[in-house]
């Protein structure tokens, strides 16, 4: 009993840290239908920039993340502005592909770079634990989950309540609409791009904290952003939290219950039946249809 | 067989979440009439379509064409039943000229083969009939509005229909360009065809109606001639209220 | 996409494709000869993605439904002869067909849930379907030899079908690439060619018109699986002993979707003039820079997205249309 509650545990944190690695992701394809398989290489990128600074300069990670995530801003509204925005209104192989030889440059480099090699961000706190009625706790996820839930209900008040954060709403609902009134589209879509890799900096450097992580690592984030975006609704902030948690759930139970690597196949199952009976996600629905009616 | 309707609904309902947008819609067509659907935007006579053809599925009620159940029938089972349709978006294969557009159609409709060369004759004939003889080469992007138009209408021909349900073939168009819609519809009229005309364009459907179909937030307001529908005082209130009798009193009234 | 509305392909109806076709296979088999191993040994891989690249183009490129788990009919094509001639003692070549034919249903199967889904949401889908079936086959280790692999019966007296040495292989995928390149000449010039189009540009316009969807996506899928499952068999036999890893590695799709992309989505040429390009300049990148190889087909790839969309095939068949030679053109079209 205590193994399952543990489970659940380590599932919900994890679920947690998985939703602010999503959230960038399920932000930028819903305002712009880009599904942007290169997403997972700025979360790795955003780890190897926390890293660096813990190393070289002593930072704690959770300072270290807001270098992460304004390097990774500047880099995501550069890439977009100049790059995908070339591509966009494109049939969806094309920003596929893109993004794709975007994902290979960047995981490339970075093996270059920093060599394919597991590493991990030290810190004292981290590794250490503390038990809820025989349920162990790990300091290091307990605080990179707040930190996700706090960034995550930071960023819907930035997209509800002030002026960026409506454009960019604004531009996903309806583009023409929102260029009639004077927002630039060029620039909001560089900033959507731009917010969502500082994010995935941010999640890249709780990862970096609480495990370890190599530029190969990049593809599973892709794939559980994608998992988690679909589950959560696309564009929807909270869903991705929800959807977070679930997948998070989902993969530490089927741990628990399954042998060998089946857990694996888990996530692939949910989204699968996702897609087959709720496409529009378990909140909410998507911008764009999913499904033939006929 | 002439006194089955080629189409009848019988309670057709189709709810979108908590939207109703076609409510308990009974209603048929007889063998060769032309039948005008009228009604405010968002009243749901493109669904109505949709739900006819296949395009969409109903909550509830059932489709009958020629007396045959059809409801919940794909649309190319209805297409099949040769009861063709215009979409009010036009809908061209773009990458094929203007010529293969409708030849597609020849190739999967009553008169198709596998053979190409004989459909792009056909194809030829049916662009032709809707007046686009000459553009046969073009891509559908090189074409006019009124001629994207005109090809929607050719491709819905290609299926020799004995139903043609034409959803605002003549919107946006100017005057000058409807005449030829309206003499089409009135040769294919001649030629027996049962057609139901879904427009705004209110000059067009008194013009070339035998009966009128009103629709108001998805509910069937009334059926009747052009006279009667345009003297209901319900749908006056309903629909013409507004833009109707405001052009009346300025003196331009199409009846 | 108003840019879309200029491509426009007349009917090309004469018989210098057909010739065209023969030519490229005499050639192919002439300059076997002239090769040495090393070479032979590209070649044969070359004719390997004109294969898979054409099996994509006909539910990607045609269709219009990108399917990003591609690789699954390569994989479970592979795993499935070295399960029949292992375990059965199956020849090779009954397991060819039989390989092609499982995928296909495979293809069926899994098709009917999956092509309701549009878009992005076919993509993804796919290549969970895809990754799924690795983890699948990766956790059956009685039957695939699990994450360890499994080794082909090709030397001794386990050996169903003797190995057919690199002069055999280059043939063998010489002639996948042939009968892939026939499959798409028939079916572009054909009823149902016309009918994958007609779905690609409208799909509620394409049933409207009497097109079966369903039933022509499905059949579509399926056909495709059966060209990339017999080539994945072929590379079983090939690699002697094959791993889930290689097998469905999305590297391998990504490969197809790339080559198509390149030489000129929805066109028969195209995927063949897309895969013999990128072969080559990956080959040569793997041999002239070696460790950055890969970041440099990344940059490649970016590149030719934006600067090609549409592909060499239909750029080179506008350009003649309207007189636009400017790839600038190209990058206005689907530009914000």
């Amino acid at each position: 009993m205590t193994g399952f509650l543990q489970a659940v545990a380590y599932g919900l944190l994890q679920g947690g840290l998985l939703a602010l690695v999503a959230v960038g992701f399920s932000l930028v394809w819903g305002v712009m239908n880009v599904v942007n398989l290169s997403h997972g290489a700025f979360v790795v990128l955003g780890a190897y920039v926390g890293l660096l600074v813990n190393q070289r300069l002593g930072l704690d990670p959770f300072l270290g993340m807001f270098v992460a995530a304004v390097a990774l801003f500047a880099l995501g509204y550069v890439v977009q502005r100049f790059v995908i925005n070339l591509v966009v209104n494109g049939p969806i192989f094309i920003t596929l592909l893109l993004t794709f030889g975007l994902e290979l440059l960047l995981t490339q480099g970075m093996n270059i770079a920093f060599t394919a090699n597991y590493q991990g961000i030290q810190t004292t706190y981290a590794g250490t634990s503390f038990a809820v009625a025989g349920v162990q706790i790990p300091v290091g996820r307990l605080l990179a989950f707040v930190l996700s839930v706090v960034v995550t209900v930071a960023l819907v008040a930035v997209m509800n309540r002030t002026r960026v954060g409506m454009s960019i709403m604004a531009t996903g609902m309806d583009r023409g609409a929102a260029r009639l009134m004077g927002i630039r589209a060029r620039h909001v879509y560089a900033l959507t791009f731009g917010i969502a890799a500082g994010l995935a900096g941010m999640a890249g450097t709780m990862i970096g904290m609480v495990g370890t992580f190599n530029p190969a690592s990049a593809g599973g984030f892709t794939l559980l952003s994608f998992v988690i975006a679909v589950l959560g609704g696309l564009g929807n902030m909270y869903g991705a939290l929800a959807g977070g948690m679930l997948i998070g759930l989902v993969q530490a139970l089927g741990g628990y219950f399954l042998s060998g690597t089946w857990v694996n196949a888990l996530a692939f199952l949910v989204l699968i039946l996702v897609l087959m009976f709720r496409p529009s996600g378990l909140v909410g629905k998507a911008f764009y249809s999913a499904r033939l009616e006929v | 067989m002439s006194g089955t309707p080629v189409l009848a609904t019988q309670g057709l309902t189709r709810r979108f979440g908590g939207l109703v947008a076609v409510n308990d819609v009974t209603m048929s067509v007889p063998q060769g009439q032309t039948l005008g659907v009228i009604g405010p935007n968002g009243s749901g006579k493109s669904t109505f379509i949709n739900l006819v053809t296949g395009h969409l599925r109903p909550t509830k009620g059932s489709v009958l064409i020629d007396g045959k159940d059809l409801t919940d029938a794909k649309p190319w089972v209805i297409a099949g039943a040769r009861v063709a349709r215009t979409f009010q978006i036009v809908k061209p294969f773009r990458g094929m000229s203007v010529r293969e557009n409708v030849a597609v159609g020849i190739l999967y409709g009553p008169e198709g083969t596998g053979r190409m060369a004989p459909a792009l004759r056909a194809a030829d004939e049916v662009l032709g009939e809707v007046g686009l003889g000459g553009s046969g080469d073009k891509a559908p992007g090189e074409l006019s509005v009124a001629d994207a138009r005109r090809l929607e209408f050719a491709k819905a021909l290609a299926l020799r229909p004995r139903l043609l349900m034409l959803d605002e073939v003549m919107a946006g168009l100017r005057p000058a360009e409807i005449e030829p819609s309206l003499a089409l519809i009135n040769t294919l009229k001649a030629g027996g065809m049962t057609i139901i005309v879904v427009e705004h364009v209110m000059k067009a459907i008194l013009a070339v109606s035998d009966q009128v179909m009103v629709l108001n937030q998805g509910t069937l307001l009334m059926t009747g001639s052009p006279r009667e529908v345009l003297s209901d005082p319900r749908v006056i209130e309903a629909y013409l209220g507004q833009k109707y009798a405001q052009r009346q009193a300025g003196g331009e009234a199409g009846a | 996409m108003a840019a879309e509305q200029l491509r426009y392909r007349p009917t090309v109806r004469t018989a210098t494709p057909w010739a065209l076709g023969v030519l490229l296979v005499a050639a192919a088999l002439a300059l076997q000869t002239q090769l040495y191993t090393g070479q032979a040994r590209t070649v044969t891989a070359i004719f390997m993605y004109v294969a898979l690249a054409l099996s994509w183009n006909l539910i990607g490129g045609y269709t219009g439904y990108a399917s990003f788990g591609q690789v699954v009919f390569f994989g479970i094509g592979g795993y499935f002869t070295a399960v029949a001639m292992t375990h059965l003692g199956w020849s090779f070549w009954v397991a060819l067909v039989a390989s092609g034919l499982f995928a296909a249903c495979y293809g069926a199967l899994v098709g009917i849930p999956l092509l309701r889904l549009r878009g992005h949401y076919f993509a993804i889908a796919t290549l969970g379907m895809a990754e799924g079936t690795r983890e699948i086959v990766t956790n059956l280790p009685e039957l695939t030899g699990g994450g360890g692999g499994i080794t082909l019966p090709t030397v001794g007296a386990a050996a169903t079908t003797p190995y057919l040495g690199n002069d055999g292989f280059y043939v063998l995928f010489l002639a996948l690439a042939a009968i892939a390149l026939l499959v798409t000449g028939v079916i572009s010039r054909s009823k149902f060619g016309f009918a994958l189009r007609a779905i690609h540009q409208d799909e509620d316009a394409a049933a409207a018109i009497g097109i079966n969807t369903t039933r022509t996506k499905v059949v579509t899928f399926a056909l495709s699986g059966f060209l990339a499952g017999m080539v994945g068999s072929a590379y079983a036999f090939q690699q002697v002993t094959i791993y889930p890893e290689r097998l469905f590695d999305v590297e391998i799709t990504v490969l197809m979707v790339v080559m198509v992309v390149i030489g000129g989505s929805g066109t028969v040429i195209g995927p063949v003039i897309g895969a013999v390009a990128l072969q080559f300049v990956s080959e040569w990148l793997r041999q002239n820079y070696t460790d950055i190889h890969t970041l440099l087909l990344g940059g490649i790839i970016i590149l030719a997205v934006i600067l090609l969309p549409q592909g060499l095939a239909n750029y080179v068949r506008e350009a003649r249309r309207t007189g636009e030679y400017s790839l600038l053109a190209n990058v206005r079209r689907y530009r914000l």
